[in-house]
């Protein structure tokens, strides 16, 4: 079925060929951080995460978050199914890039899985993205060669699909309560924290699904289907407004106010719910795309810049003040994981228009 | 029989102060001279002070700092230290690695109310360093094991395990992990050859000198302070001077609430 | 005639293919050694007796060895090693290298097998002490 992803029009090869790109300055990048060490990214000291771990708590929601389209049970959605499967499935797979690369001795990664920590919530958390990356894509192509082929997926693929639940569950609250867990970082330590993860994941996983959809509608045959669309904007919506009441709540009583991204987030924020919650403008397709688009990037936001930087530094463990930027080398490499990732998720997406075409015809 | 290390600890005696009086020039890249020095100081482990497997828990490794003792400006704690561990020196703040180093009161206890205190104590500078931890969170969050608890209460960083993720420096109320963010070969001033370098990559703390109590000496720290203001001992032998200090003292321990249960205490 | 065409394409795929798999294997095939030869015995002759265990098993497993030390000595504080005849060696570095006192002991073998030792990023060979 892979050998469908190799036949395409012309955007399509050049949509590759840009990603392919990235790709290779990406791992330029990372071979050069390799080499000289991470002092080559904006990391230091006080601020000793950056970048790849707010991708890595970003992605990490939004795969999970995936697993909402196969619980909902709504045969609007079964056309969805599939694409929230590998969605989730590289959403995964690059979370645990990003764990890697920002990891200092990355060639002894095996270590966690030969001298695991059972105390240790980073352990669990990679092993259940691991597990999760399993399930996802073998259920997905299971489900995709079933339909190729005309007939019912098996029925393992039933038990993959439920195994897929818990395991979203898991990586959900290891990776919070990862954060939470920190004694110093005070901002943290609070229940809110794990909710505000959940509904910003889930708000953040759902736009970005039906922006997927419409991209592919766009460029395709294949439509999932408004009301399948409908639904998917039904969840992001209560997980919006639940977000951004939470974000409100602590922009108003911690420190956050200090950090003028987050201002962006929670504005972006406002206005997206905003949009989501009028029906006229969330049936209209340009409404939506912007209101979904606002909602990713105010979520984005909030975890690359405000989660990680006012977490991290508002105050800092010896009370001092210091900021952090990332480099050029780590956007790079930041850019070149997230390409690899789309590069992945437009192979499989094409498989799928293909299957879906085939079989419809 | 004498065992293969009492021989070679001696004719080493002799030979390590031969290399100390030449000049050293470790870390230049690859020596081309083979055969001069037909032996060399590496690391060596003279018998070690306990010769079976030690039983766990039996000994606690503490330290108690009477600040009262430090004289104002000295570092002589910190470069020992930094000196027989090669510590590397990088000037920048963002990547500057510390096993020990001097601190404000402000920072040393922010928790505390400090704002009765004197004028004195709130100018005083205070050592601070890893406070080894009964309940250490840094351990809890390692997710190979990399830092663990030995033994004898030393929280101890494995090298060879460690993978870089720097999940215990947040982790770490106290500040006290430092990571390779490159090479620190580059910044070893004024190298030792009998104990090894980290590498590029991996967390690094102060160990409670592991190395010298093997050997049965003090802390390089406890050792070269003019003042003799660091003393260091088993808190599980109530006849050890640490314990005797610690019940005729008020001492203070670094953020006591987040029930870490740190092993070294300060005498205001 | 196309069929023959292609047939002739594929045999000069195949031929080049084979060149460069050759040129690639004889190239890079002795990796940093200049000649490939056999190790000499230039390390000082050492009693081998007075070793943890006999010369055979430790060519073979002397990683296998040390890593064990590594974790014995680290994690469990257990540094003395007994050896199968009763002489008690501290588990150390230092222990082998005090007798295997040439400098390019280790050298030796690892360039000619070409694989480079870890144990060096931290601590000191003894080709970087005097």
């Amino acid at each position: 079925m892979i050998e469908k992803a190799l036949k395409g029009n012309r955007s399509y090869w050049i949509w590759i060929l840009f990603l392919g790109a990235l790709v290779a300055y990406g791992l330029s990048a990372y071979y050069q951080q390799r080499w000289l060490g991470l002092t080559v990214t904006g990391m230091g000291r006080e601020a000793s995460w950056g970048m790849y771990t707010a991708q890595f708590t970003f992605l990490v929601g939004v795969a999970a978050s995936a697993v909402m389209v196969s619980l909902l049970h709504q045969k609007e959605l079964t056309k969805t199914v599939i694409i929230a499967l590998f969605m989730a499935a590289t959403a995964t797979l690059m979370s645990i890039l990003f764990a890697v690369a920002d990891m200092g001795k990355p060639d002894r990664v095996l270590n966690i899985i030969f001298f695991p920590n059972l105390r240790s919530l980073f352990f669990w958390d990679l092993l259940f993205l691991s597990g999760y990356l399993a399930t996802t894509i073998t259920a997905g192509w299971a489900m995709l060669g079933a339909e190729k082929k005309g007939v019912p997926p098996p029925a393992w693929v039933k038990l993959l699909l439920n195994l897929s639940i818990p395991l979203a569950v898991g990586i959900f609250f290891a990776t919070a309560f990862l954060f939470g867990g920190l004694p110093e970082l005070s901002l943290w330590v609070t229940g809110v924290l794990a909710l505000r993860f959940i509904a910003s994941a889930f708000a953040a996983g759902m736009a970005l699904l039906i922006l997927v959809t419409l991209i592919v509608k766009k460029t395709t045959e294949f439509d999932t289907g408004k009301e399948a669309r409908e639904r998917l904007a039904m969840v992001a919506t209560y997980a919006g407004v639940a977000n951004v009441l939470l974000l409100g709540v602590q922009v108003f009583t911690t420190f956050y106010s200090n950090v003028p991204l987050l201002w962006f987030s929670l504005i972006a924020g406002v206005i997206s719910v905003a949009i989501l919650l009028i029906p006229a403008s969330r049936q209209s397709q340009q409404w939506l795309v912007a209101g979904c688009t606002a909602l990713v990037l105010s979520v984005w936001v909030d975890k690359s810049a405000g989660l990680l930087i006012g977490g991290e530094l508002f105050p800092a463990p010896l009370g001092s003040i210091v900021t952090y930027a990332p480099t050029s080398t780590e956007m790079f490499v930041v850019a070149g994981i997230w390409s690899f990732g789309s590069l992945l998720f437009t192979a499989l997406l094409k498989v799928v228009v293909a299957v879906k075409a085939e079989h419809k015809g | 029989m004498s065992s293969l290390a009492d021989g070679n600890t001696m004719m080493n005696e002799q030979r390590r102060e031969f290399i100390k009086k030449t000049a050293l020039g470790v870390f230049a890249g690859l020596g081309a001279a083979s055969g001069l020095v037909p032996a060399f100081s590496l690391e060596k482990t003279a018998l070690p002070v306990w010769d079976e497997k030690p039983v766990p828990g039996k000994i606690r490794w503490g330290m108690l700092i009477d600040t009262r003792k430090c004289k104002e400006g000295c570092q002589q704690c910190v470069a020992a230290c930094h000196h027989e561990h090669n510590v590397p020196a990088f000037k920048n703040r963002r990547e500057e690695i510390r096993w020990s180093w001097k601190n404000s009161y402000k920072n040393v206890f922010p928790t505390a109310d400090n704002a009765a205190a004197s004028k004195e104590i709130q100018n005083r500078t205070f050592l601070s360093l890893c406070n080894h931890c009964a309940d250490s969170p840094c351990t809890q969050i390692c997710p190979t094991g990399a830092t663990f608890k030995r033994w004898d209460g030393i929280v101890e960083i494995d090298y060879h395990r460690c993978v870089g993720c720097r999940f215990c420096m947040p982790a770490c109320p106290y500040g006290s992990l430092s990571f390779n963010w490159q090479d620190p070969r580059t910044a070893i001033v004024d190298p030792v050859t009998v104990y090894p370098t980290r590498q590029q990559g991996v967390v690094e703390k102060c160990n409670f000198c592991s190395d010298r109590l093997i050997k049965g000496l003090q802390p390089a720290c406890v050792e070269v302070c003019p003042e003799q203001a660091l003393v260091f001992g088993d808190l599980n032998d109530p006849a050890s001077d640490i314990r005797v200090l610690l019940e005729s003292n008020v001492t203070m321990q670094r953020k006591p609430e987040l029930g870490t249960k740190p092993s070294v205490f300060y005498i205001i | 005639m196309e069929v023959m065409m292609k047939s002739r394409k594929l045999l000069w795929l195949v031929i080049f293919a084979a060149i460069s798999l050759f040129a690639a294997f004889y190239l890079f095939r002795n990796g940093e050694a200049e000649t490939p030869q056999k190790p000499l015995a230039r390390v000082s002759v050492v009693d081998s007796t007075k070793c943890i265990a006999p010369k055979e098993f430790m060519r073979a497993n002397h990683m296998q060895v040390l890593q064990g030390w590594e974790r014995s000595v680290v994690r469990d504080g257990d540094r003395v090693h007994i050896a199968s005849n009763g002489s008690r060696f501290q588990k150390s570095l230092g222990t082998c290298l005090g007798c295997h006192n040439n400098r390019l002991f280790c050298y030796n073998c690892h360039s000619y097998a070409n694989v480079k030792p870890k144990c060096w990023n931290c601590h000191l060979s003894p080709m970087e002490t005097p």
